[in-house]
């Protein structure tokens, strides 16, 4: 039987997440060499996806594809009760339903959220499977709830979890004097912020399949982390690490929901070994609203003091956060680190709730504290009468924690405000928020964005030379829809001469040398530089090859064109493919994602600037353009760079205008578990987007000077959008999704004044 | 999803002759219907799929009336050039409604008999009043979209783009029955929760909506469409409004002017066409006519935005006319 604590842990992958995401302060004594930036002929510009063609033709496997021989299907019983005692499992009538092979429960004696799993079945289709659910008999005795964060932190109101209250501290930081600061200001605002909860939705939902071959496990899964759900499997199924193989193919986007272990997979797993057939466990959407993730609230009241040149004297924050059973997200990270500001004080509060847990969401934390932050430096840029771009330049930092701390390794966000701004037309901009006439009122807004997204160091990958001239590039990462395969390719060819399509890319195998987790913006960084380190390791053997072959020096040597040439002697050359049949066997380098110098701060920057149409009579928000400049360092392929970005802002503009998880309060449903009734941004809604990459050059961070980008342009983008809705209309939206609903509202309220 | 039966008549008599006693559904495009089957909102016995029925998708003119087959898809509706031209209000509902995916496989019919999409009714743990059960879950629950006119017991609102566009242009609803086809005007087609809270419609057991009469478009005639809603595409309306009036110079000598997204059915706004009926239209008159016909709305908690969107919907629409 599995160990239940072990899966229960991986419910609240944040930890894992933010620390594998903020991989600062790791020292090693093999600091990236400073020397000069090399030249690139691949790298750093367009290269179309070398796997495009296959996914949008239908070719490539998602993990719905996979069909093994006697495949059973598994389904998972989950409690219809926001709160309820288990009193007693009756799984003899579905195990006797025809075509059930497999019934278990799922040893949990409450249920904590609508859609907790509580017992689990494998059938030969997917009707039987459904129908042997229904013949589960469970007795639950309902226990009292709470689904909302105001009723939960109510005195008396019923708790969440045995062991721990339902409002816990989870941040307090401080830095100065506030009160001081406060005295200092010329003006002192106090306003709050407010955001819904968000799910993945990813296009691909949840699933697994699972396979025994004696005592080895293979798991297929679509995942963000093979490495880390082989060690799950392990530890849940108490066998040793090298039996699992965990292997992900194509991926219909994870988001941070499909990061580390899911039960559904442990399931997978038992159910599996209990019948002695394959069985696949693909979540609905249903369950993928329900149970396996969603970005917290946030409730994030501000007090800032600012001096009428724009100079920022104190910043309080307190936040109220929930994610359901999980901790919610810190969001103060920003506000601690991006602006200079002497005084500040962060009071941050998780309140549980029965509802289905948080797990990372693209930037967890971040995206909440930047439309809290952003949108109240605008308010504070108004009360001074300073242009809000001025105000981010007037407390503009180069050492984190608000130029307390350490430099960064590289910041080109000044560069970001430089170009985004000249591309929007910032001057255009209404010099008075609300300034405009008529129903239909434009307006213009910007955000700054920072997140980490350095890599992690020890990240391994081969590049693998055959004797027929053909490259393997192998690394355990995986692609979870961001075009990894491709930039590995880009990285190989450009160190090798050769193609990205000459090159062969194996990934998403947990047998491949390993690669940390697809998230926190760092499979880049730290995968691209491993494979660097290989292919130069490959190149200086065929240097040197090819130098006795040539009469020449190594040194003498470049590779380019698919051949080895003589650089002093363009005419002595060999090709690639001739000098490869010397090898006469296959022959593997090993690269390594080295460390990090100590003494920097390693982040990512940006800043987006937004055009919006917003109309006063039915308070509809249009997003017209966007211009999204970033400081990711060296870019290793404009294309999916730009796809990143062009994702990204999609993602945001949707949550900004239309995302939101709806509860009731009194039965504990979620009404919208569907994408009828949950809103997603469609084509019609997206503006033109014109991503920029600044040109920073950052020689501590890799051999490669790049950054993650998965985050980066997901971060900034509500907060732009309401301070551009605030310059249109001249009154601030403080609470996400801007629905017409709210914008009505808060135009009313405006002309109450 | 529960296991059903499918029939495939040959002919509307099978469908109107269907033993009362059968519990069944009939399915036109199947957009909605199975939807309901897989979540589980219906138990639904037999599935009739009204695709085998020959010759129920049409649109002819005749010297008359334009008469529209139940099983026309909306697509064919909207592309349609003399609805273009003669009645642009159901021209434009077609193209608002849901996506291009949609309009090519849902029908006129079934557009016109679709369940409401409240997300309680949608949820099958939700027992509630239009499912059998004791209580309007919406009434002090979720309700930024729900009814703000004629819930009461039941605070649906009816979802249909076609509907309001169709009763504003006078159109009638011919329903094949056992003894022989009724026609009655569309807007009578349509009933409140308080008549029946399971029901929408006026269709008996063994009664199908068979065709849509529209009269003939007049010389002065002028009609339009405008929905409101959240996101650019794919969304029911948070508020439409269907207006169709008879214009000279800036005064309407008729009018009509439908709702949607508003209450449990299409809603007329009679009290704003008499207001606006003979005289000069500007945009203070219609706003204020729209405002006090919209003063007998009851929003509930979370909808009262909807009551300065329906207003904001059909001065826009009027306004578009003269």
């Amino acid at each position: 039987m599995a160990k239940k604590d072990h899966w229960e842990n991986t419910q609240d992958p944040h930890l894992l997440y933010t620390e594998a995401a903020r991989s600062e302060g790791l020292t090693t004594q093999d600091a990236p060499s400073t020397k000069e930036k090399p030249e690139f002929n691949i790298i750093g510009r367009d290269t179309l996806r070398i796997d495009g063609h296959k996914i949008v033709t239908g070719k490539a496997p998602f993990l719905n594809d996979i069909r093994l021989r006697g495949m059973l299907v598994g389904k998972t019983l989950r409690s219809p009760h926001p709160h309820a005692e288990i009193v007693s499992i009756d799984l003899s009538k579905a195990k006797s339903l025809p075509g059930v092979k497999a019934v278990i429960g799922l040893d949990r004696e409450k249920a904590q959220y609508i859609g907790n799993r509580v017992a689990a079945v494998a059938a030969v289709d997917e009707q039987t499977a459904e129908k042997a659910l229904k013949l589960i008999e469970v007795e639950y005795k309902p226990l009292p709830y709470v689904v909302s964060v105001e009723k939960s932190m109510e005195e008396g109101a019923p708790r969440v979890h045995d062991k721990k209250p339902n409002v816990e501290k989870i941040r307090d930081e401080k830095r100065g004097d506030v009160e001081l600061g406060f005295k200092e200001a010329d003006v002192v605002l106090e306003r709050t912020y407010k955001t819904a909860i968000e799910i993945h939705h990813p296009a691909e939902t949840h699933g697994s399949i699972a396979k025994w071959e004696g005592d080895r496990l293979i798991v297929w899964d679509s995942t963000q982390a093979i490495h880390n759900v082989r060690d799950g499997l392990a530890r849940s199924l108490g066998i040793p690490a090298g039996r699992v193989t965990v292997i992900k193919r194509y991926m219909g986007a994870g988001f941070g929901s499909k990061l580390g272990l899911n039960a559904h997979t442990v399931i997978a797993a038992m159910l599996a070994k209990q019948t002695g057939r394959p069985v696949k466990i693909t979540l609905t959407r249903k369950e993928n609203s329900l149970c396996v993730g969603n970005r917290p609230t946030s409730l994030q009241t501000y007090k800032g003091g600012v001096k009428k040149d724009g100079t920022l004297t104190a910043l309080s924050l307190t936040n109220y956060t929930t994610g359901g059973v999980n901790r919610g997200d810190r969001c103060s990270e920003p506000l601690l680190d991006v602006y200079r500001c002497p005084n500040l004080h962060v009071k941050e509060y998780t309140v549980y709730t029965n509802m289905g847990g948080s797990r990372a969401t693209r930037a967890p934390g971040h995206v909440q504290g930047t439309f809290g932050l952003e949108g109240f430096l605008d308010e504070l840029a108004n009360e001074i009468g300073l242009d809000p771009l001025e105000l981010r330049e007037m407390n503009y930092t180069t050492k984190n924690r608000g130029d307390t701390g350490v430099p960064y390794s590289s910041k080109g966000l000044d560069k970001c405000y430089e170009l985004g701004a000249e591309k929007i037309g910032w001057h255009r901009r209404n010099k008075t928020p609300g300034a405009g006439q008529g129903s239909t009122r434009r307006g213009l807004g910007m955000s700054s964005q920072i997140w980490w997204g350095a890599g992690v160091p020890g990240t391994l990958a081969d590049v693998k030379l055959y004797p027929d001239g053909s490259v393997d590039v192998i690394c355990g990462t995986q692609d979870i829809g961001c075009g990894t395969r491709t930039h590995m390719a880009v990285v190989a060819a450009d160190t090798l001469g050769l193609q990205p399509k000459d090159i062969t890319i194996k990934l998403g195998n947990s047998d491949y040398p390993w690669a940390p987790i697809s998230g926190g913006s760092l499979t880049t960084p730290s995968v691209a530089p491993a494979v660097r380190d290989a292919s130069l390791k490959a190149a200086d053997h065929l240097k040197e090859m090819a130098a006795k072959k040539l009469k020449v020096s190594g040194e003498d040597i470049s590779l380019q064109d698919k051949k080895l040439v003589d650089k002093n002697n363009p005419e002595n050359a060999i090709s690639f493919k001739e000098l490869a049949r010397d090898l006469r066997r296959e022959t593997v380098f090993h690269g390594e994602r080295k460390g990090m110098p100590d003494g920097f701060a390693y982040n990512t920057f940006g800043a987006h600037f937004v055009e919006v149409e917003v109309e006063t009579e039915t308070g509809q928000i249009k997003v017209l353009k966007v211009v999204a400049a970033h400081d990711s360092g060296q870019i290793i392929n404009t294309k999916t760079a730009e796809s990143q970005v062009i994702g990204g802002v999609t993602q945001g503009v949707s949550t900004a205008l239309f995302e939101q998880r709806t509860v009731d309060d009194t039965t504990g449903t979620l009404v919208n578990p569907n994408w009828r009734d949950y809103k997603i941004a469609t084509s019609m809604d997206i503006p033109e987007i014109i991503p920029i990459f600044v040109d920073v050059d950052d020689p501590h961070i890799n051999i490669l000077g790049t950054k993650g980008l998965g985050e980066p342009p997901r971060i900034p983008i509500a907060a732009a959008i309401g301070n551009a809705v605030y310059n249109a209309i001249g009154v601030h939206i403080r609470e996400t999704p801007m629905t017409p609903d709210k914008v009505l509202q808060a135009l009313r309220q405006k002309e109450a004044i | 999803m529960k296991e059903f039966k499918l029939a495939q008549p040959q002919n509307l008599a099978q469908v109107t002759s269907l033993p009362s006693d059968q519990r069944y559904f009939l399915m036109a495009g199947g957009t909605d219907l199975l939807d309901e089957i897989k979540n589980e909102i219906i138990d639904p016995g037999v599935v009739v799929d009204l695709k085998s029925i020959p010759d129920l998708a049409y649109i002819r003119s005749t010297d008359e009336k334009i008469r529209i087959g139940a099983m026309t898809r909306v697509s064919e509706l909207a592309e349609n050039s003399t609805i273009k031209t003669n009645y642009p209000v159901l021209h434009e509902a077609a193209l608002s409604l849901a996506t291009p995916q949609l309009q090519n496989v849902g029908t006129v019919g079934g557009n016109l008999c679709q369940r409401p999409r409240c997300w309680y009714y949608r949820d099958p743990q939700v027992e509630c009043r239009k499912k059998g059960g004791s209580r309007c879950y919406a009434a002090r629950g979720r309700n930024r979209y729900h009814a703000i006119l004629g819930g009461g017991i039941c605070h649906i609102v009816y979802p249909s783009d076609l509907a309001p566009a169709l009763i504003s242009l006078d159109a009638e609803a011919t329903i094949a029955t056992a003894n022989g086809d009724r026609t009655v005007p569309l807007e009578e087609f349509y009933t409140l929760p308080r008549v029946d809270v399971r029901k929408e419609n006026i269709l008996k057991a063994n009664e199908i909506l068979k065709e849509v009469k529209i009269p003939p478009s007049k010389n002065e005639g002028k009609s339009t469409y405008v929905k409101l809603k959240e996101r650019g595409t794919w969304d029911f309306a948070l508020v439409s409004a269907a207006v169709c009036g008879i214009v000279s110079g800036n005064t309407f000598k008729d009018i009509k002017i439908v709702l949607g997204g508003v209450a449990p059915i299409p809603w007329r706004l009679e009290k704003a066409e008499n207001l606006l009926k003979g005289n000069p239209v500007t945009d203070d008159v219609v706003k204020q006519a729209a405002k006090e016909a919209l003063s007998d709305a009851r929003p509930l908690k979370e909808n009262a935005y909807k009551q300065d969107l329906a207003a904001i919907a059909v001065s826009r629409a009027v306004l578009s006319l003269v």
